[in-house]
């Protein structure tokens, strides 16, 4: 089957490609490996992690580097994906406040703040500048792990929060062993369960006299903010889910936005679609084969969007000898010179270290590049993890990054 | 591959048995955790990896690449070499046997028996198949080609049946033939045995193999003259191409050709549409139909093949199931005492989302899961091949 446009990952980055171009009314092929790395992430939408005025950071940030792909899309790519994607969750029922001019910092399964710019309605009440309006509660349960409500609240004292942990019972009937956060999720989406734990909450608030209650990111998958709005009405305090460990089903709740909305657009989804190698002609991509049982499938399009990470995400990889490849494709990679230069002897160095700054250097157009500077494909573009010159973990802007590029992507290729 | 795992659970948030059992601790742990710790010649770790139904949904999401349903089965191999296979398991698992037994003259005596609750009371009760299981209705009249070609020069495919065209759907295999024909191929039925996925979905490797071999030997002719093997059962043709090498480690010349030879019949068609050669003289069918794609399916990893070849058809209009949604019958796992409620549970997504489109008629790709979705739903089911052939007027 011949398609318009292929795009190899089901991150952000590639659904935000995957929706603009079917918008466009193109016939549009997502192939991934796997479910993209979303539930890997807190859910929120980081643009950059610097203080209170992101957007000032990133006008300087534009000038001085221009190889980081904000410099090489532009703010305004940046801009138009951040209105879009709260348009798209909006509509989806599960809207994203904040914005890039003021930075919200948000607490974190350790009790830390954390910088991010747009957040789902669901945390907004555990924002940093109204934390400190009175005595400030933290519940979690034993049945989910990694979530510990004693040490987010003595993290959070710390930084003179008065905040105090303890644990809520699972009502009789759910699950009784430890199980993911999902589950939990699950168990919430049942008026019982929410009953049963908005009067634990209210019990704790008429002794505690609690203001605000931050619980795990685990309130409901499909109606979240009505599991928040109903909770708070139960309890009489303010609720903020507090995103877990992976799987985080914030992170899930987005990547479900996205994926609705792309099944909705006619979008071709294809999972366990593993893309191992290309075939060219000259510098146009002109097929792509996946793995499938028994024999190799190939797939053509015109156009090509390529999504699928970096490290973390799987789109490159590297060997014991030091080499690094992007696993798709086979696109050169930009990276430290050997590797002796991947990692600064300090594990907290303000640089970062060089290899997270390892991948597909492109032009603007977000075509790949050579080590010489060439473009290698010109029906290629690449957005999000798999783009070097940036740090997204170090600099807080995965999403950022992943929006202005997956949804920038289309105006640069025609 | 075991190193590849991360940890991030997104293959147990997918698991459709994890989702409704708290006896199943899911894919992360009895796969990849799990197998950590198990050894040749020591005790099994965790006997829950028995309720993994073998879905493989896992292995479609896991974002690393882990192959845990392969881990799951072998793990279950494992623990029938120690413990040998109950009689039960042995029995569901002879699909071929039972088949052969069924059908035929005495199928209407066979399917009275079945029929009348007593009987199945007494199955629950001696051999722990569960008394609402949906078991199919055997035929008189077994699935046989009527005319053989001979193996020649021409346009010609190998059509594998599997067990339950044989010996409960015939018309299946009567409208793939036709389907076939009106694309110019004579179809060649050699003889052939069960293609062993119920064996190794129970642990049997050591019967899984000589059915697997036995079937190599049969089709290696056909391979070797160029002859594609094509097949409308999905397991089967999944068993053929991959299950089977992969678990059994299988790799001479001879099964890796059959592999390689081996398709899907939605697959063939849609290469033949690719290469301008797939017939298009359709009559329209102005209908809106549920299809759910097996999970057998999906693992062969080649997109929405029926999608794309029933597009063709005017006014057809498909809704599909939800993705990574499952029937919960896994073949022979929802015909299980102590599996069947939970197969159900497993299946209660898909069934409300068929329901709810109100339509009469589904259509899936596998029998076992046709079976399951007519039993739980009421919504009488047909294969997509059924209905091309319906579109074709053959
Ligand atoms: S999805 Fe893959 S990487 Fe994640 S826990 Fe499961 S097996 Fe491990
Ligand atoms: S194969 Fe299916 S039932 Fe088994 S662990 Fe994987 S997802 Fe769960």
């Amino acid at each position: 089957m011949h398609y318009d446009t292929i795009i190899i990952g089901a991150g952000l980055a590639g659904l935000s490609a995957a929706l603009r171009r079917a918008a466009l009314g193109e016939r549009v092929l997502v192939l991934a490996k796997g479910y993209g790395a979303s539930g890997w992430t807190a859910g929120c939408v980081d643009v950059w992690a610097a203080g209170d005025a992101p957007l000032s950071a990133l006008a300087t940030l534009v000038r001085s580097r221009p190889q980081h792909p904000y410099a090489l899309v532009g703010l305004e790519a940046l801009q138009r994906g951040l209105e879009w994607v709260r348009t798209l969750a909006a509509a989806a029922g599960y809207p994203l406040v904040g914005g890039w001019e003021r930075g919200l910092r948000l607490p974190t399964a350790l009790g830390a703040l954390r910088s991010t710019c747009l957040v789902p309605l669901t945390m907004v009440a555990g924002e940093s500048r109204q934390l400190a309006d009175g005595p400030l509660l933290i519940a979690g349960l034993r049945e989910l792990r990694d979530f510990f409500p004693p040490l987010i609240a003595e993290n959070l004292r710390a930084q003179g929060y008065a905040a105090t942990g303890c644990y809520l019972q699972m009502p009789p009937g759910e699950r009784q062993r430890e199980c993911t956060p999902l589950h939990v999720a699950q168990c919430f989406e049942q008026a019982h369960v929410r009953a049963n734990i908005g009067q634990q909450l209210r019990t704790h608030v008429r002794q505690g006299g609690y203001r605000r209650i931050g619980l795990p990111g685990v309130l409901g998958l499909h109606q979240a903010p009505a599991v928040v709005a109903e909770l708070q009405a139960l309890s009489g305090a303010l609720i903020f889910e507090i995103p877990t460990l992976p799987t985080s089903v914030p992170g899930l709740r987005l990547f479900h936005v996205f994926e609705q909305a792309a099944l909705a657009a006619g979008v071709r989804m294809q999972v366990g679609g593993w893309v191992v190698r290309a075939e060219a002609e000259g510098q146009q991509l002109v097929a792509v084969y996946s793995r499938a049982a028994a024999r190799e499938q190939r797939h053509s399009a015109r156009r090509w969007v390529l999504a699928t990470g970096g490290m973390l995400g799987g789109g490159l990889r590297s060997d014991a000898h030091g080499h690094i490849i992007e696993t798709a494709l086979g696109l050169p990679v930009a990276k430290p010179y050997s590797r002796a230069e991947w990692f600064d002897p300090l594990l907290f160095a303000p640089g970062g270290h060089p290899i997270f700054q390892a991948g597909i250097a492109v032009d603007p157009q977000l075509r790949p590049l050579d080590a010489e500077g060439r473009v290698v494909y010109e029906n290629v573009a690449v957005v999000g993890g798999a783009l070097a010159h940036y740090d997204e973990l170090r600099e807080g802007c995965r999403e950022g990054v992943a929006l202005a590029t997956g949804y920038g992507e289309e105006q640069k290729n025609r | 591959m075991l190193d590849h795992c991360i940890k991030c659970n997104i293959c147990t948030n997918a698991c459709p048995v994890a989702a409704v059992s708290d006896r199943f601790p899911g894919p992360k742990y009895v796969g990849p955790q799990a197998q950590r710790f198990r050894r040749v010649g020591q005790p099994v770790p965790d006997a829950a990896v028995d309720y993994c139904s073998g879905c493989r949904i896992c292995n479609l999401v896991c974002p690393t690449g882990v192959p845990i349903a392969e881990l799951n089965a072998r793990a279950r191999a494992q623990m029938v070499a120690e413990r040998g296979l109950p009689l039960r398991n042995w029995l569901i698992a002879h699909t071929d046997l039972i088949g052969r037994l069924s059908a035929g003259p005495q199928a209407p005596l066979v399917n009275a028996l079945l029929g009348w609750a007593g009987t199945r009371w007494l199955a629950e009760q001696c051999l722990g198949i569960h008394r609402h299981a949906p078991l199919p209705r055997a035929t008189r009249y077994p699935f046989r080609a009527r005319k053989q070609p001979r193996l020649g020069r021409g346009k010609q495919v190998v059509y594998f049946h599997g067990c339950a065209t044989r010996a409960y759907e015939p018309h299946v295999g009567a409208a793939a033939l036709a389907v076939l024909a009106r694309q110019g191929y004579e179809v060649l039925v050699p003889p052939q045995n069960c293609c062993g996925l119920p064996l190794l979905s129970n642990g049997d490797f050591a019967a899984a193999r000589r059915a697997h071999m036995a079937n190599v030997r049969h089709l290696w002719p056909y391979v070797q003259a160029g002859v594609p093997i094509v097949g409308t059962s999905t397991s089967c043709t999944l068993t053929l191409k991959e299950e089977a090498p992969e678990l059994l480690d299988l790799h001479s010349h001879e099964v890796q050709a059959v592999a390689a030879a081996t398709y899907d019949i939605f697959e063939f068609l849609r290469h033949l549409a690719e290469r301008g050669e797939l017939c298009d003289a359709v009559r329209p069918l102005e209908q809106e139909l549920p299809y759910h794609m097996p999970c057998q399916y999906r693992a062969h990893r080649i997109g929405q093949p029926v999608v794309d070849v029933l597009s063709m058809i005017p006014g057809l209009r498909l809704k599909l199931s939800p993705a990574a949604s499952c029937c919960g019958i896994a073949g022979t796992y929802g015909l299980k005492r102590e599996k069947y409620a939970l197969a159900q549970a497993v299946g209660r997504p898909l069934f409300s989302f068929i329901t709810q489109t109100g339509s009469s008629l589904a259509l899936c790709d596998s029998e076992t899961c046709r079976w399951q979705i007519s039993h739980a739903t009421g919504v009488a089911t047909k294969h997509p091949i059924e209905l091309l052939a319906e579109a074709y007027e053959l």
